[in-house]
């Protein structure tokens, strides 16, 4: 037997202290590591939600709300100075329109009645969408009579006229039958979502009516589960110009930059070229306000994570320092019988070792359980102010909304989705890390044991008599 | 040969300085079974902690078979202590949750014995001191005190040390048990020729040892050999 396997027997000398000092110990180092994969899963999700953010510039007009579609939109006069500034390689514009499906109850929204559906913005689909009209899910509408939604209500449709008809809401589309509209053409063709054409039992060639015109479906994309995509008819920008009698006006504009490098002096000298009538933002901005949330919830895990390795420590310090000042005969009688300092401070390291590792083990099941949820309350706990409004977030399907009402840019949407898309998951990597810091703490922990074992001298076992 | 040379051992208490050990001066040599007796606080366990190397003198020499250990570091010190001298306590001081066996083979892991030899050599020594069998896989604290003072005499024994330094072993016990120990030291001297210094209250069994230290207020009173008719 030398010091290391004494040092593991010496730590079951006691079973009840052993099972304290496990069971304390487990419990920081499972904290340790619940927020070490929390610290590391955000962290992983910023530098992801940063890298999908592009490099595109969002325009909007200045103080334009898709829920009021005040009368200050940008036409496309405007935006053609912005095609030609330094670094700018492509422009999409957009013109977004609200349709209400034909016999349905026609909500204000937050209060504004003299925007709401005009007769002629009426439309013979039905939304995929379907709404809690028993609980919150009216809270965005208005209507005259009440607050309670009508039974005759059916969720407005999107109608969105693009000269880029493959991205919508920043997001490539997928066509699953048909062919792609021609965005710079004025026809009266139509994409529509998979889940627009299975709730309407539309396919290519089938028709129907928008601002009392025929349209006809040419394609139809792929939505998924992806809500701000299915409520949506595409149609050219000069047919969506055309059919709403807004000719050369646009409602949102996406610049795409050469470079990340170029968006920041990009965004500017689009902001200036457009003045105070339009509100320029780059994505990599709103990607950062975005991810704002997420920021705190990695310094709250970061410094969860210290002050749980630095009680972890402070605990097997406190500990080694009981048993050794409780062993102080025994420490005095193996050097009084040809112990070294160092064996006997091998002695005591390899029992707070033993303890550690019991605790990681414990701990790490602990962590690997506690790892999901903990990540997952500081989540969406964090991230709750930032997208509760947001109707194209996760649970839009109880808030019962439509389509893309957030401003700020198409890109928006989809990055709020992104934030409560988190899944932490504790590998082997955070399993190796646990073990190696258990071993750390308990070798700094001994470190006072070590102090007090060097200055036991062995005479003193000779007084102790 | 011990010789020890005008050793002082004084430590600080408060403000002031306790002399323990005050200008003492003898020789022992090998296979010598002595004791040293003295009241409480005369400096017997002070002088054993010096001569067993726990403690360098405050003054003086101690010198065993020509190397002066007073002046080691104690790198050498830990090394000295753990091949030439053997330590017995009054309390047994055995460590609880190893065996007789692996007390035994304690000094002899720190020695640097081999793991075969240091098991076959402490069963040896148990069996000689009188501890067999199944004993000798029993942890202390299912041994009667006689039982752990021989585990603790064959762990003394087990670097086959120079010297053995007994501090009060006989204080725990009754007096057969007391006068068996005692008999065991005396044997081991004789059969072994090692020095052994035994310290004790008993003057009875002083009187039996081969020579006679008296301490009183850390100075030696008396000093001599003890008539063979006496031991």
């Amino acid at each position: 037997m030398n010091a290391l396997s004494r040092g593991i027997r010496n730590a079951f000398r006691n079973q009840i202290r052993t099972i304290a000092v496990v069971g304390i110990l487990s419990l920081s180092i499972g904290l340790s590591l619940a927020m070490l994969v929390a610290h590391k899963t955000v962290n992983q999700k910023i530098a992801s939600i940063k890298a999908n953010a592009g490099n595109s510039i969002t325009i909007s007009p200045a103080g334009f709300s898709n829920f009021s579609q005040v009368n200050n939109a940008l036409t496309v006069s405007q935006l053609s100075q912005v095609s030609t500034l330094p670094h700018i390689t492509a422009l999409s514009e957009t013109l977004t329109d609200r349709l209400t499906t034909i016999g349905s109850a026609q909500p204000s929204f937050f209060g504004d009645r003299s925007s709401s559906a005009s007769s002629n913005n009426l439309t013979s689909l039905t939304s995929p969408i379907t709404i809690n009209t028993s609980g919150r899910g009216g809270r965005f509408f208005a209507f005259g009579g009440g607050s309670n939604i009508a039974t005759n209500f059916t969720p407005p449709i999107s109608i969105v006229g693009t000269n880029d008809p493959y991205v919508l809401n920043s997001q490539n589309l997928t066509l699953s039958s048909g062919s792609f509209i021609n965005g710079s053409k004025d026809t009266n063709q139509a994409m529509v979502s998979t889940d627009m054409a299975s709730k309407n039992n539309l396919k290519v060639g089938s028709t129907f009516t928008a601002y009392s015109q025929t349209l006809t479906v040419t394609g139809i994309y792929t939505s998924g589960s992806n809500q701000s995509l299915s409520n949506n008819i595409i149609v050219a920008l000069l047919t969506e110009q055309r059919l709403s009698g807004q000719s050369g006006v646009v409602t949102g504009a996406t610049a795409t930059v050469d470079s990340l490098n170029n968006l920041s002096s990009a965004t500017s000298a689009v902001q200036k070229a457009l003045g105070s009538s339009a509100d320029v933002t780059s994505s990599q901005t709103i990607a950062n306000n975005t991810i704002a949330p997420l920021n705190n919830v990695s310094s709250v895990s970061l410094y969860s994570l210290i002050g749980a390795v630095v009680a972890g420590a402070i605990i097997i310090l406190m500990i080694m320092v009981m048993i050794t000042r409780e062993r102080r005969r025994e420490i005095g009688v193996l050097k009084a019988i040809g112990a070294s300092n160092l064996k006997v401070v091998t002695q005591f390291i390899s029992e707070a070792v033993t303890f550690a590792v019991l605790a990681a083990v414990v701990g790490i099941i602990i962590g690997v359980a506690a790892a999901s949820p903990i990540t997952n309350t500081l989540v969406n706990n964090s991230s709750t102010s930032s997208t509760r409004f947001n109707p194209s977030s996760s649970n839009q399907q109880s808030s019962g909304a439509g389509p893309v009402f957030a401003r700020g840019g198409r890109g928006f949407g989809r990055i709020s989705n992104d934030i409560s898309n988190i899944h932490a998951v504790a590998g082997l990597s955070i399993i190796g890390y646990g073990l190696g810091a258990a071993i750390i703490i308990a070798v700094a922990g001994s470190s006072a044991a070590a102090f007090f074992i060097a200055k036991v001298r062995p005479a003193e076992v000779m007084r102790m008599e | 040969m011990l010789e020890v040379k005008s050793v002082s051992k004084s430590f600080k208490s408060g403000d002031g300085t306790v002399s323990a050990v005050n200008n003492i001066s003898f020789k022992i040599k090998p296979g010598v079974f002595a004791s040293i007796i003295g009241p409480s606080g005369s400096g017997k366990s002070t002088l054993i902690s010096l001569l067993g190397a726990l403690d360098r003198p405050s003054n003086g020499t101690i010198t065993v078979e020509g190397q002066e250990i007073s002046s080691l570091n104690d790198h050498d010190l830990i090394s000295y202590r753990a091949k030439n001298v053997g330590l017995i306590f009054q309390a047994y001081n055995l460590i609880p949750n190893l065996t007789a066996l692996e007390n035994v083979m304690l000094p002899m892991e720190f020695a640097k014995v081999s793991k075969d030899d240091r098991e076959k050599r402490a069963k040896e020594l148990l069996d000689k001191v009188g501890l067999a069998g199944d004993k000798q896989l029993r942890k202390p604290g299912k041994l009667s005190g006689g039982e752990q003072q021989r585990v603790a005499i064959a762990r003394a024994l087990s670097n086959n040390p120079k010297i053995i330094l007994a501090d009060e072993p006989t204080g725990n016990l009754d007096s057969v048990n007391g006068q068996n120990i005692f008999n065991l030291l005396h044997d081991l001297s004789k059969s072994q020729k090692t020095t052994v210094i035994v310290v004790t209250h008993d003057i009875g069994l002083a009187g039996k040892t081969d020579m006679q230290l008296s301490l009183k207020d850390g100075k030696l009173t008396t000093k001599g050999n003890v008539p063979k008719n006496n031991r």
